[in-house]
């Protein structure tokens, strides 16, 4: 066996474990002799630091960067709240809970009975942990509470930071909100490094979640010694562990400059009124956006604190979607505003020119189905510019028939940001649809017929835009065919206002449209505003050139024998979406408008004073001395009233309703979110056949 | 009474093959290290009670800490039914298949606090590492046993148990775990110099470590390791960092004074100026709540266990049981000494877990396995 031949040197391994027991004795008496210097010879000393001078870490929260209208009007601020806190292990201590409670009670208005309640309620949490008595106390509770403190162990007022949105409700959508971080959320964020722990806030919907990154700050941490009754000792010297206080400065988040207005947006809240819908200006110059605005909204400050589920619920099943982006994240079909790019598409791909003309009986029939005009004994002959400022589907209809196929459109849609991503710095954009061939074939697995190319011709059937997508098509129909990705952050800066970067125009789709499109465009949206004819007569802005166009979009397929009821009489619900999208001004255009007003029914009347006035002040306010009250009246004065640059062919188009006609394949009725596929429409044959 | 190697505890018949336990065997059972460890593990829950009374992340762990140590149970009767040299037969199974999880580690191991230290088995996560300590004592039993080195090892002799050390070690470094190296480091130092290392050898080599530690002190360490030792010479120069850990931790135990705040009542620990105070700092919380009696009691059991560890291994008959036996009780001797050390700021802060006191199943079922295995040589004292 193995251990016989190791007797020997078992016996010599024996002699030598006497060192062992010596580096066993030595170890522990080393270890036992610093307990002794600890505990019995430093433990008063040590004692006093446990029990007097007790070092807390204490987390300076970093401020979150500011955001700032094109102005730098502040929009987002931090503003302090302060909470009284109670932490009861030292209101135990002190044995005077009873007094405590009642002095507290007047300082800051609130009956002990409720605040035993609120301490009642948090009693199976450890005894050290501050419970929350009362938030958002006013200076006057706060300077109350800390004049009384030294008599009122326990108790404490702690400063938080409230993110404020100064102008409530407007643009709510477009700052977003913050709010806690949740659990499921931390460990995808804190993947490479430690950057969020519990309790910290993260953006959560609009810029404060796009640009998280930006806008928050580094916390920092600072070394305090309190007390037994955990309250900050502030003498220096005697008997403090720490030779100096330590901290960590916290580094605030960088502030953002956004290319909004906000005396714009002022100005859009004030037309909306209680309006639902939403409005989008964009600079056609840049693709800078102006205003963005949804209704109906919430206010983004009750957010950063915790939200009241009731609150929240309330927003949530509200009818109106406030927690919608409507700017973005609905797709409506554009109605009559899409027919300039029926216009543009005949125009350029030369099947149409200016003097083509066509007769409007009112309707027009393709195989065996008729298409009907708005206006029901039609226009007569019509000509592009007339076409426009009527809104006659006939003569569109007729040039969507001309062109090659439903492609050419599309061609000139897509030139134009539809069907597509604008790509703008918010989650959530849906993409709108451009319906092709080759899209139905994929879609549906079946051929693209005749008449569904008349629907697109018109801005209906599967074509679906969003607010922002129309404002920045109309931006690029202003430019001349320049396609900018629309964006909202002009700069950023380090909290005491340096520049760091600043963004620039970025350009999407450079196809320039040919000078003689460019022009009867201009002159047709020109003629719907600014021409007794025109469909948005009212909302003319004398010298300042405004021009665009109107739409309407259905919300309910409308059966034959209705569609020239008159929308007021319909259900809220089942009304018309008013659509308007224009630029001004004409001749130089520096701002370009879409609004969407839902169940307004018409986009002359509920969408065009939207887009008016946020034109009109932005005129008024960046270039007074051209469109200034006393400027515009001296021209026109001057002037006389403006030439109208073209012959119309016909008298005042009476009827608003341009979009609505009763065609089978009209896109289906928007109501809530919508899928991104619109479902299969009738077969042809089904539908309500007038005539 | 001690024996000599020539006699038995036992009256053995000649010839006769002996399995598994008689009577008389059980009635001399060696229950000792048994019995203390029931005691250690008994304080380590108690206070561990009090140790995770306080925090969220904590709360309750200690429940986790008890089923551990019924697993470790179950391991421990399976060890006991055994002849300890069942490992002598796998000690280089058990050292590759450890040295593979300590390489899973490093690929596919659990991060937390800056390190990867774990890997997940299904629900599970262990930490090799605190296994390697064992493997790596079985593999030297193993190999001093059948080497057959006269007057003490040279360099050349100590070139292969080296490279044994040096692979696991170095594995553990890069995790990085620099304490759980150093023990490693330490338990082979004292074996080797046990098992006597040739006098020019050991001045050669000492020479050497006094040369390297400042090279790896300046090229070797990641910058958090560095900052532990120059907070450990000054506390004051990084408050917020390591010294503020080393401060807090002094302060607790200081302010234990001669009877203790009390159980429960550790403002340190239950404030939560301790950091880590469930794991490498939980002996702080036993200090600060029980004073210098409860820590010279609690010392006091360490050092009955050691030296009747140390028993164990004088009276075991095989080469294999003496030095399994040393080397397992030098794992636990560098783990007390330096994990309390570190707590009373004597030491610089590395990751030591303080045996049967400290959370961590790993921790827990390796000591719970250097225990039956000790117990079973210390009643297995012949191999057949």
């Amino acid at each position: 066996m193995a251990f016989l031949g190791q007797e020997e040197q078992i016996r010599e391994f024996q002699d030598r474990f006497r060192y062992l027991y010596a580096a066993v004795f030595i170890g522990i008496a080393l270890l036992v002799s610093r307990l002794v210097f600890l505990q019995i010879l430093n433990g008063d000393k040590m004692r006093h630091y446990s029990e007097e001078n007790r070092i807390k870490r204490v987390k300076i929260s970093a401020p979150r960067g500011m955001i700032f209208d094109r102005n730098k009007t502040l929009l987002i601020d931090n503003r302090p709240a302060f909470d009284l806190e109670i932490i009861p292990q030292y209101l135990k201590e002190s044995k005077q809970s009873a007094q405590v409670i009642s002095r507290l009670s007047t300082l800051i208005n609130l009956k002990p009975e409720e605040i035993e309640a609120t301490l009642k309620k948090y009693k199976s949490q450890p005894s050290f942990l501050a419970i929350k008595v009362k938030t958002d106390l006013s200076r006057e509770e706060v300077a109350a509470v800390e004049s009384w403190k030294i008599e009122m162990p326990g108790v404490q007022v702690e400063q938080e930071i409230k993110r404020t949105n100064i102008y409530g409700e407007i643009a709510s959508h477009l700052l977003g909100y913050i709010g806690e971080v949740n659990a499921t959320e931390l460990p995808k964020l804190n993947a490479v490094t430690q950057r969020y722990k519990q309790g910290d806030s993260i953006g959560k919907f609009g810029l404060e979640q796009r640009v998280e990154d930006t806008l928050r700050g580094q916390d920092g941490e600072k070394l305090v010694e309190v007390d037994a009754l955990g309250r900050i000792k502030l003498e220096k010297g005697k008997g403090r562990v720490l030779a100096t206080p330590l901290e960590k400065l916290a580094a605030p988040g960088k502030n953002l400059i956004l290319t909004i207005d906000q005396d714009l947006q002022n100005a859009a809240a004030k037309a909306f009124g209680t309006s639902i819908g939403s409005i989008v200006a964009i600079d056609p110059r840049s693709g800078a956006i102006l205003s963005m605005m949804s209704r109906p909204s919430f206010d983004p400050t009750e957010f950063s604190r915790g939200i009241p589920s009731a609150v929240w619920n309330r927003l949530l099943n509200n009818e109106n979607h406030p927690l919608r982006d409507k700017t973005i994240q609905d797709h409506y079909p554009p109605g009559s505003t899409f027919k300039i790019v029926t216009g543009v598409a005949g125009l350029e791909e030369g099947v149409i020119d200016e003097h083509t003309t066509i007769h409007c009986t009112g309707s027009m029939r393709v195989g065996n189905r008729v298409y009907h005009c708005h206006k029901k004994g039609g226009h007569g002959d019509v000509n592009i510019l007339t076409a426009i400022t009527q809104s006659c589907d006939v003569f569109f209809y007729r040039v969507a028939q001309k062109l090659k196929s439903v492609d050419d459109i599309a061609k000139w849609a897509k030139h134009l940001g539809l069907g597509k991503r604008t790509g703008i710095n918010l989650a959530h954009e849906v993409s709108g649809l451009i319906p092709t061939e080759a899209w139905k074939m994929k879609h549906y697995n079946q051929v693209w017929t005749a008449g569904e190319t008349l629907s697109v011709g018109i801005g209906q059937g599967y074509v679906l835009t969003t607010v922002l997508q129309l404002a920045n098509m109309y931006a690029s129909l202003a430019n001349g065919g320049t396609l900018y990705k629309p964006y909202l952050i002009k700069e950023v800066e380090s909290f005491d206002g340096n520049t760091l970067q600043t963004f620039n125009p970025e350009i999407v789709d450079q196809t320039r449209l040919k000078p003689k499109t460019y022009e009867l465009v201009k002159q047709g949206l020109w003629a719907v505003i600014n021409t007794q004819h025109g469909t948005a007569y009212a909302q003319r802005l004398p010298g300042m050139d405004f021009v665009g166009k109107t739409g309407t979009a259905q919300v309910i397929n409308i059966s034959a024998d209705k569609i020239y009821q008159k929308c007021e009489n319909m259900r809220f619900k089942d009304r018309h979406h008013g659509i308007f999208a224009g630029f001004a001004p004409v001749s130089n255009p520096v701002i370009a408008v879409a609004v969407i007003a839902e169940h307004g029914c018409h986009g002359g009347t509920a969408a065009a004073p939207i887009a008016r006035a946020v034109i009109k002040t932005y005129l008024e306010k960046y270039y007074p001395t051209i469109y200034g009250e006393k400027a515009v009246a001296a021209r026109l004065k001057a002037e006389g009233q403006p030439v109208v640059p073209i012959k119309m062919s016909r008298k005042a188009a009476e009827d608003e309703d341009e979009g609505v006609v009763p065609n089978d394949d009209a896109a289906p009725p928007i109501q809530g979110p919508m899928p991104f596929l619109p479902p299969l429409p009738p077969t042809p044959g089904e539908g309500p056949e007038a005539e | 009474m001690t024996y000599t190697s020539t006699e038995s505890p036992l009256p053995i018949e000649e010839g006769q093959l002996r399995v598994g336990m008689y009577d008389e065997e059980l009635k001399k059972f060696n229950w000792n290290l048994l019995i203390i460890q029931f005691v250690l593990f008994g304080i380590g829950i108690w206070n561990l009670i009090s140790a995770t009374g306080v925090e969220d992340k904590s709360l309750g762990l200690y429940k986790t800490q008890l089923l551990w140590f019924g697993i470790g149970m179950a391991l421990t009767t399976l060890i006991l039914i055994m002849h300890y040299s069942f490992f002598s037969r796998v000690a280089y199974i058990i050292y590759f298949a450890n040295i593979l999880l300590l390489a899973a580690v490093l690929v596919a191991g659990k991060s937390s606090l800056g390190a990867k230290r774990w890997i997940g088995f299904g629900g599970l996560r262990i930490q090799p590492s605190e296994f390697m300590k064992l493997s790596m004592v079985i593999c030297l039993a193993k190999y001093f046993e059948t080497d057959r080195t006269v007057g003490g090892y040279g360099l050349k002799e100590m070139l292969l148990p080296v490279m044994l050390v040096a692979v696991p070690a170095g594995l553990i470094m890069l995790q990085p775990d620099l304490g759980t190296a150093l023990i490693i480091l330490f338990t082979f130092a004292s074996m080797m110099l046990f098992i006597k290392v040739r006098p020019k050898t050991l001045i050669l080599l000492i020479s050497i470590v006094a040369l390297t530690v400042p090279l790896a002190y300046q090229f070797a360490m990641k910058p958090y390791q560095r900052q532990r030792i120059v907070s450990f010479i000054d506390p004051q120069s990084d408050p917020k960092g390591s010294g503020y850990n080393s401060i807090q931790s002094m302060i607790a135990v200081g302010s234990g004074q001669l009877t203790g705040k009390g159980y429960k009542k550790g403002t340190q620990s239950q404030l939560n100026f301790l950091p880590e105070h469930h794991t490498d700092f939980i002996f702080s919380v036993f200090s600060e709540e029980h004073g210098f009696v409860g820590c010279i009691i609690l010392v006091a059991i360490y050092l009955v266990f050691l030296l009747n560890g140390l028993s164990v291994a004088y009276q075991s008959h095989d080469k294999f049981g003496v030095l399994l036996t040393l080397g397992i009780m030098n794992v636990f001797f560098w783990h007390i000494f330096v994990n309390m050390g570190m707590v009373m700021g004597m030491l610089p802060i590395v990751g030591v877990p303080l045996p049967f006191l400290s959370y961590g199943g790993s921790s827990l079922m390796t000591s719970i396995m250097s225990v039956a295995i000790v117990t079973n040589i210390a009643n297995k004292k012949f191999m057949f």
